[in-house]
């Protein structure tokens, strides 16, 4: 049977002739459009209905938050990610950059070793734009998040985006994608360190300035859309005589799971937001201790040099020679100014968790009271 | 509930070899859209796109989820039919790494003609997935005049006195569309494209209206049954079940107390907003 494959199946390498790349000059009509050295400012997000998929499909195999690059091109301001590649789950925070620095280059090289050899994945975008990464309630601020957005931002074109999917909402029946990237005040203030409260004030920084939105647009291609809507199409049911709900059947039935009165994650929301409020106070408490710290170094400093002042007063005046003021930075170790950015993203994840909390509980509200009318009207209808 | 028009024919298992129970075949969106991606990409001499499928084996072995699909390279000429081995192999062991449950289930082709190349691909791939069968996909992207987009699934067996690689008889199996609330509110968004995603409470207002329509339908259709034209009694039964739901929980103590709970979260979470906001302003105040 071997030998009928081998026979049937002659050297693989025959198809795969690296084909030389060939460089046509961009058209007069495209001049505009093509920016090479990443000129024009990217306005808006496009996201391919394969990528909404495989992003959805990511997120929703683990609990712990994914990530993964988004692959695409950009024209015209407009940055159309059109394929994504998941990278490993990562468990520890430790070994967190290692480990997502060894997946990205091994897909670089994976990606650059057969797109050498197979025409079909030029055709496939394979440039990295960015990356996507899932979150519960609405809370993705992490050093994680940041440190890998700033290396982005210098070695990819336009910095590069992060698409954040929100798997709390998507569950609940409104698949939410929202595409950001780093402001520029705040990169400035990140390449300063250690990011004092200075470099926080003289930039402006809050939470809310981090990040800036991208505005982001699904779009599905004219095959796709043709393919879902032809899912989604009711066919009546072979059956002679079917039940009522069975007249009609469909691959892609409607959920109407936002209807859904009852709100499970309410809890853990609120479980999320004591959680983070306890952490940021924890992380106070730090700041305010090394704080602390430091202004007590820098008294005894103070009060050494200032005695050796008087001391050398008082020899002048019995006109012996002055003592040598001496370097107090060798005398006195003044512990350098504390990060505040650590416990400034931990104030974020507070306010993105009472956010999400804010809009289910609006939600219920409006649900609730939509129920009430509901049962009124019922109770009307059959008292 | 069936991919493609629900077909009438009856099926027969000619399997020779190891008898296993015909697999029931689940397929998640991000695996169809990945295959309708690589047709898109094809070149104008090819005339399908094949592919690896990646998915679990559930318990008992006889129900396949295929969860994802990534290209392979192949050319068919009326001579030769050839596969990328290497780049197949490459491709399985990135993905490996990153997600280790999903093995090789089978693999899929673009167009509904299956012929002897097909037979071919698919002992490869029994190779890859033994001792499991390899399910064999076929998409038809419904480009092609006369032909309506569908999906079907199949799995082979050898035939004739002397098995031959390249003689095959391709067996028809269930191929059912999976799922989960995470996707289908992926594929909510996908189906009113070109869009951008909304909040959650511009969410509920289409999906009331979508009910309002609904129940402006229903209402047409019983009004014209109490005029006296004739209605079907076992819609009459249904609609009276659907409606007559109780709303018992949302009782009149049941309702107060809910909403004193819902409004005590809105308020706490305003609370802890506000707090943040003048904690992130008070760390930028400078002594003057």
């Amino acid at each position: 049977m071997a030998a009928a494959i081998a026979a049937s199946l002659p050297a693989p390498q025959a198809v795969s002739t690296p084909a030389a790349p060939i460089h046509e000059p961009i058209p007069a009509s495209m001049s505009k459009l093509i920016d090479i050295e990443a000129e024009i400012p990217l306005n808006l997000v496009q996201l391919e209905g394969l990528v909404v998929s495989k992003i959805v499909k990511h997120s929703s195999e683990s609990h712990l938050s994914v990530h993964g690059l988004l692959l695409g091109l950009d024209l015209d301001g407009t940055l159309e990610v059109t394929n994504s590649f998941p990278l490993l789950h990562n468990s520890g925070d430790d070994d967190d950059k290692s480990s997502k620095t060894i997946s990205m280059s091994d897909f670089r090289r994976n990606t650059r070793e057969t797109s050498a050899h197979l025409p079909w994945q030029v055709r496939a975008d394979d440039s990295v734009v960015g990356f996507y990464q899932s979150t519960t309630m609405g809370a993705f601020f992490s050093q994680t998040l940041v440190d890998t957005q700033a290396i982005h931002q210098e070695k990819l074109r336009h910095g590069g985006v992060v698409v954040v999917h929100d798997v709390s909402q998507a569950n609940r029946g409104n698949a939410s994608f929202r595409a950001f990237k780093l402001s520029k005040e705040f990169l400035d203030a990140y390449r300063k360190t250690p990011f004092s409260a200075k470099t926080m004030i003289n930039h402006k920084l809050t939470f809310t300035s981090i990040l800036e939105e991208v505005p982001l647009k699904i779009r599905t291609n004219p095959l796709l859309s043709a393919f879902i809507s032809s899912l989604s199409k009711r066919r009546a049911s072979p059956l002679v005589q079917p039940l009522p709900s069975e007249v009609y059947h469909t691959s892609l039935p409607s959920s109407y799971s936002t209807l859904d009165l009852g709100n499970p994650t309410l809890t853990k929301n609120l479980e999320n937001v004591v959680e983070a409020i306890d952490n940021y106070k924890t992380e106070e408490g730090n700041l305010a201790y090394h704080i602390r710290q430091i202004a007590r170094e820098k008294a005894r400093a103070e009060a050494y040099v200032a005695k050796r002042k008087e001391e050398n007063a008082n020899r002048v005046a019995q006109g012996l020679a002055p003592l040598p003021e001496e370097d107090i930075t060798r005398l006195f170790k003044i512990p350098p100014e504390p990060s505040r950015l650590e416990s400034m993203l931990m104030l974020g994840q507070v306010d993105a968790y009472a956010k999400t909390l804010e809009g289910t509980s609006s939600l219920s509200l409006v649900k609730m009271y939509a129920a009430r009318a509901g049962m009124d009207a019922n109770h009307e209808v059959f008292p | 509930m069936t991919l493609g028009a629900p077909s009438s024919g009856v099926c027969l298992n000619l399997s020779s070899g190891p008898v296993y129970r015909t697999p029931s075949v689940t397929i998640h969106p991000a695996a169809l859209f990945s295959i309708l991606d690589h047709y898109l990409r094809r070149t104008d001499t090819q005339q399908r796109v094949i592919g690896t499928l990646l998915g679990t084996r559930g318990e008992g072995d006889d129900a396949v989820s295929v969860r994802g699909a990534f290209a392979v390279l192949h050319s068919e000429t009326s001579e030769q039919v050839a596969v990328d081995m290497d780049y197949h192999r490459a491709m399985f062991d990135l993905s490996q790494r990153v997600n280790p449950k999903e093995s090789i289930v089978g693999w899929y082709s673009t167009g509904s003609n299956l012929n002897t190349y097909s037979a071919l691909i698919q002992n490869f791939y029994s190779q890859e997935t033994a001792p499991y069968p390899a399910i064999h996909i076929a998409l038809n992207t419904g480009t092609e005049a006369g032909e309506e987009a569908g999906v079907k699934a199949y799995i082979s067996s050898p035939v004739g006195v002397f098995p031959k690689p390249e003689n095959a008889v391709f067996v028809p199996i269930p191929v059912t569309l999976r799922v989960n609330d995470a996707e289908r509110s992926g594929l909510h968004l996908l189906e009113n494209a070109p869009t951008s995603p909304v909040g959650e409470l511009a969410q509920l207002e289409s999906t009331l209206k979508d009910v309002l329509d609904m129940l402006d339908r229903v209402l047409a259709y019983a009004q014209e049954a109490a005029a006296g034209k004739p209605a079907d009694a076992a819609l009459g039964r249904y609609l009276m079940d659907a409606l007559g739901a109780g709303t018992e929980e949302l009782g009149k103590g049941g309702f107060t107390s809910s909403l004193q709970d819902t409004l005590m979260m809105s308020y706490l979470a305003n609370l802890v907003r506000a707090q943040a906001e003048v904690s992130a302003r008070l760390a930028l105040v400078t002594a003057p």
